[in-house]
């Protein structure tokens, strides 16, 4: 069943329109009534869970009314979710205060930083509450001889690189939503960004965490010491979407500054072009900051609303930075515009100031904004492929696009073989979404296929749980289930998401020896 | 005791600890049988690599031990994407002079000709390029490791960058073989540049304040000397801020030597005290700015060991027993203090090696 348009809260339902699909494969259209009075009034339960947070957060940090819920109910994807209650937690206490409640009346805990996500990681589909961690965002104890500091998840990660900046440090892992998005969110999807090219994605600069568990004990783990000695819990906890506990601080390593910096924009006649020039520069041993490409359509886009000069005619643009000693940076300019050269460029622009460099970053990271002219809606993938199969993944990417008649736009972290085809579309036209989601699924597979991977930063979510069994066999995700249920076997935190569903059901077809731990 | 393992090819007991049986499984099929008719016979099974690393964590006294000696194919290499796939047991020496030739490296350290790849991971080891490079787990992409029980586990995958799934493959860096016996790694290279410089400096603080991201700035009984990679005008330029002695290539220190040997472990800040804490008659290497310090001590006194220890731990580190005579292993713990969260680790490793029949106790808290 899928329902195209969600209708107004009225009294004790949402109505809604949606196509039904029966079981012969018909479809038709039929006016439903959502989630009849669970959807708008709360369950007992959670009438019992309402009060017991309020002694906890007070009455203004706890939401139930329809609209406030409704507003939590999905992040910045297609999914939605129906959230139980929502509750704002300022602390490590509140947090442990409200897992711990929640669990004892059965109602899963999901959390969620600025919602920026893209997979559906902080969207509570089967209920739950929503701790919203934005109001914890303090930046203690900024250690400059050290270079870390302690963070609350709800620090902007933008604001971080801001605060930090007077020390001459940043925090290196820069999405895209880096104005908005939050350091929390971060840790759980181990985001990534232009410059985790040279840089690497979150894990690679989180030091420590204190973490709320599925009991409402709280950890620490991990230290500015390097190499924690046994294994590696800081590790996993980075990138599990919010599955395996509540990160409430941080401990974050802190980059500094490059002395000096060179960034160019780099016209290509054709998509191809910019991707063989891509590789060549990997190929040819230099690891820049940051090896961004976008396609016309996009700098089309980007153009028509920001006006920062960029080459329209084109069919291709490259964005490459390069920072380091000035000694370097010059050296490696030359030898990108060299290969580029070599590879058809039209035009290398090199920015001279710091004004110029900004606005070429800001018409890079504003790109997603920038499509609402083209559509209403737009669905944001995240795959990856081997660098060396960039050109023919980007060729089968436009062949996908057409095939659907939907129209695909790039902008993406190419350095890192990190695809990000986005398809802009109109989710009131019906089916419309469904087109786009067959699509995204296909471009999914058209990556594993290339040896690639079903998401480089954006994380699994609820989005590509279904796609874990084309790269992981069930062994494979049978152990990744038995690492979600050391740390929550009870399915406090985030249910559903990552893993598919039965996946730690995988039999190993032999009868358990006596002794066994199961 | 009959030889449960059938077909299993013996190792060379030479240079191997004493076990009843001494296996060197020639690919990843062979391995988990191995250990699941070790499973089935609750077979305690000591992995060993090139046995550099051995001296890591608790002792532990198995029935059979299995060696990495035979998994040693490089699987793939793509110099274009900088990745490498490999097996556990391709020695580090050996698969570095490879990548020499199209300029490329793992940056794993190569801590004698034995060295391989599935035990400096094993172990959590990095290489002196750690400060600007990040530690070895950093470039760990893919992990085939073979489960206590005889599951092949294959996690993360072979491109740069990837949130598919549980980070299982960073889970394993430093698990000493608890968690599975690495059977074979995709790798993340790292482009080695034109020019490689070693300077000797006076004051490693002011070289670090002055160097913009050095590969190393190593100070030992003998001095202090930074290190840079990169283009000739890049480290020239730099070479000449810090220091007036700069000789061509990389001179890295020997590894402490000693009766025993020990791995300090602070927040790098703490490192300006190291000096005046350390007996006078120990050697070392201080990696600064990261926060390692390798020691080796002359004797087998202890004293010196207790009061670092007790330093180390206050400030949020750690001292390690790296390597000893078995019987310094009863008189102290190797690990110190067990760190939080122990019980998601013994939990962690009971479901991945359900009888403990792997490299067992090894970890902290004997796990």
């Amino acid at each position: 069943m899928n329902f195209i348009a969600f209708g107004l809260g009225v009294g004790w339902g949402f109505i809604g329109i949606g196509e039904v699909t029966n079981p012969g494969g018909e479809s038709k259209w039929a006016v439903v009534i959502l989630g009849y009075r669970m959807a708008v009034a709360l369950t007992d339960t959670a009438i019992r869970l309402r009060e017991e947070l309020i002694g906890v957060l007070g009455p203004n940090r706890v939401m139930d009314s329809p609209l406030e819920r409704h507003l939590y109910a999905k992040d910045a994807g297609v999914y939605r979710g129906n959230p139980t209650l929502v509750a704002m937690i300022e602390n490590t206490d509140e947090a442990a205060k409200v897992v711990k409640a929640a669990r004892r009346h059965g109602v899963p805990v999901v959390a969620r930083g600025a919602g920026t996500g893209l997979s559906a990681g902080a969207v509570p589909e089967v209920g739950g509450v929503v701790l919203v961690t934005t109001r914890m965002n303090s930046v203690d104890a900024i250690d400059v001889e050290n270079r870390t500091a302690w963070v609350g998840p709800g620090v902007i990660n933008l604001d971080l690189s801001r605060i930090t900046t007077p020390y001459g440090l940043h925090f290196a892992p820069d999405p895209s939503s880096q104005s908005a998005c939050t350091v929390g969110g971060n840790i759980a999807c181990n985001s990534g960004g232009p410059h985790c090219l040279a840089e690497g994605s979150t894990v690679n600069h989180v030091l420590a965490l204190e973490v709320v568990t599925d009991t409402g004990e709280v950890v620490t783990i991990g230290g500015a010491a390097p190499d924690p000695i046994g294994l590696d819990l800081r590790g996993i906890m980075v990138g599990s979407e919010g599955t395996l506990g509540i990160v409430t601080r941080a401990l974050v390593k802190l980059t500094p500054n490059a002395p000096d910096v060179r960034t160019m924009a780099i016209a290509f006649p054709t998509i191809e072009d910019a991707a063989v020039t891509v590789s060549g520069i990997i190929a040819a041993g230099l690891i820049p900051a940051a090896l961004e490409m976008m396609d016309q359509l996009m700098m089309q886009a980007i153009e028509n609303w920001l006006h920062a000069g960029l080459p329209v005619d084109a069919g291709a643009l490259l964005l490459a930075e390069v920072t380091g000693v000035t000694a370097a940076v010059d050296a490696e300019a030359e030898i990108i515009t060299g290969i580029a050269r070599n590879h058809n460029a039209l035009s290398v622009q090199v920015a001279i100031s710091a004004e110029e460099r900004a606005i070429l970053w800001k018409s890079r990271k504003s790109a997603f904004g920038a499509v609402a002219q083209a559509a209403p809606d737009y669905y944001l993938h995240d795959t990856v492929v081997p660098r060396t199969r960039l050109v023919e993944a980007m060729r089968q990417v436009y062949e996908i696009g057409e095939r659907h008649g939907i129209t695909m736009m790039n902008v993406f972290h190419a350095g890192d073989g990190n695809l990000h085809p986005l398809m802009a579309f109109d989710a009131s036209q019906p089916g419309q979404l469904d087109k786009v989601k067959a699509a995204a699924d296909e471009l999914v597979q058209i990556c594993v296929e290339k040896g690639g991977v079903l998401s480089g930063e954006h994380g699994i979510g609820i989005e590509k749980r279904h796609l874990m069994p084309l790269l992981f066999t069930d062994v494979d995700l049978d152990a990744q289930a038995r690492v979600k249920e050391v740390f929550d076997p009870d399915g406090v935190f985030n249910p559903g998401k990552v893993l598919p569903e039965g996946s730690r059901c995988f039999d190993f077809g032999r009868p358990a020896p006596e002794g066994a731990w199961v | 005791m009959k030889n449960p393992f059938g077909t299993i090819p013996p190792a060379d007991p030479q240079n191997l600890p004493p076990a009843e049986f001494a296996l060197a499984p020639t690919s990843l099929e062979e391995a988990v049988r191995a250990l699941r008719i070790a499973t089935d016979r609750r077979l305690r099974v000591l992995v060993w690599g090139g046995g550099n690393h051995q001296g890591y964590g608790h002792r532990t006294y198995p029935d059979v031990v299995l060696t990495t000696t035979s998994l040693d194919r490089v699987e793939i290499w793509e110099p274009d994407d900088l990745t490498l796939v490999a097996d556990a047991g391709v020695r580090i020496g050996k698969v570095e002079e490879m990548l020499a030739e199209h300029r490329q490296t793992t940056l794993l350290p190569i801590h004698s000709a034995t060295a391989t790849i599935g035990g400096a991971l094993a172990t959590g080891l990095s290489g002196y390029q750690r400060y600007r490079y990040g530690p070895s787990r950093d470039r760990l992409l893919e992990t085939r490791a073979i489960t206590g029980d005889g599951r092949l586990v294959r996690a993360g995958g072979r491109v740069v960058k990837n949130v598919t799934g549980y980070d299982i493959p960073r889970l394993m860096v430093g698990a000493l073989g608890r968690l599975g016996l690495i059977g074979s790694v995709c790798l993340k290279l790292v482009p080695t540049p034109s020019a490689a410089v070693t300077v000797t400096v006076d004051d490693p603080a002011r070289a670090m304040a002055a160097l913009y991201r050095p590969l190393a700035v190593l100070s030992s009984p003998a001095g202090h000397r930074a290190f840079l990679w990169g283009t000739d005008a890049e480290v020239e330029s730099q070479a000449a801020r810090v220091g007036t002695e700069m000789e061509r290539g990389h001179f890295w220190p020997l590894p402490p030597s000693g009766m025993m040997s020990w791995s300090l472990r602070v927040p790098p800040s703490q490192l300006k005290e190291v000096t005046d804490r350390l007996p006078c008659s120990w050697d070392y290497v201080i990696q600064q700015g990261v926060g390692i310090v390798e020691c080796g001590a002359p004797d087998l006194n202890l004293g010196p060991v207790w009061e670092l220890r007790g330093w180390a731990e206050s400030v949020g580190g750690a001292i390690v027993l790296t390597g000893g005579p078995d019987a310094l292993y009863d008189r102290i713990d190797p690990w110190g203090a067990p760190p939080a969260g122990l019980d998601y680790q013994r939990r962690l490793v009971s479901e991945f090696d359900p009888y403990g029949i792997l490299n067992p106790g090894r970890l902290p808290g004997g796990i």
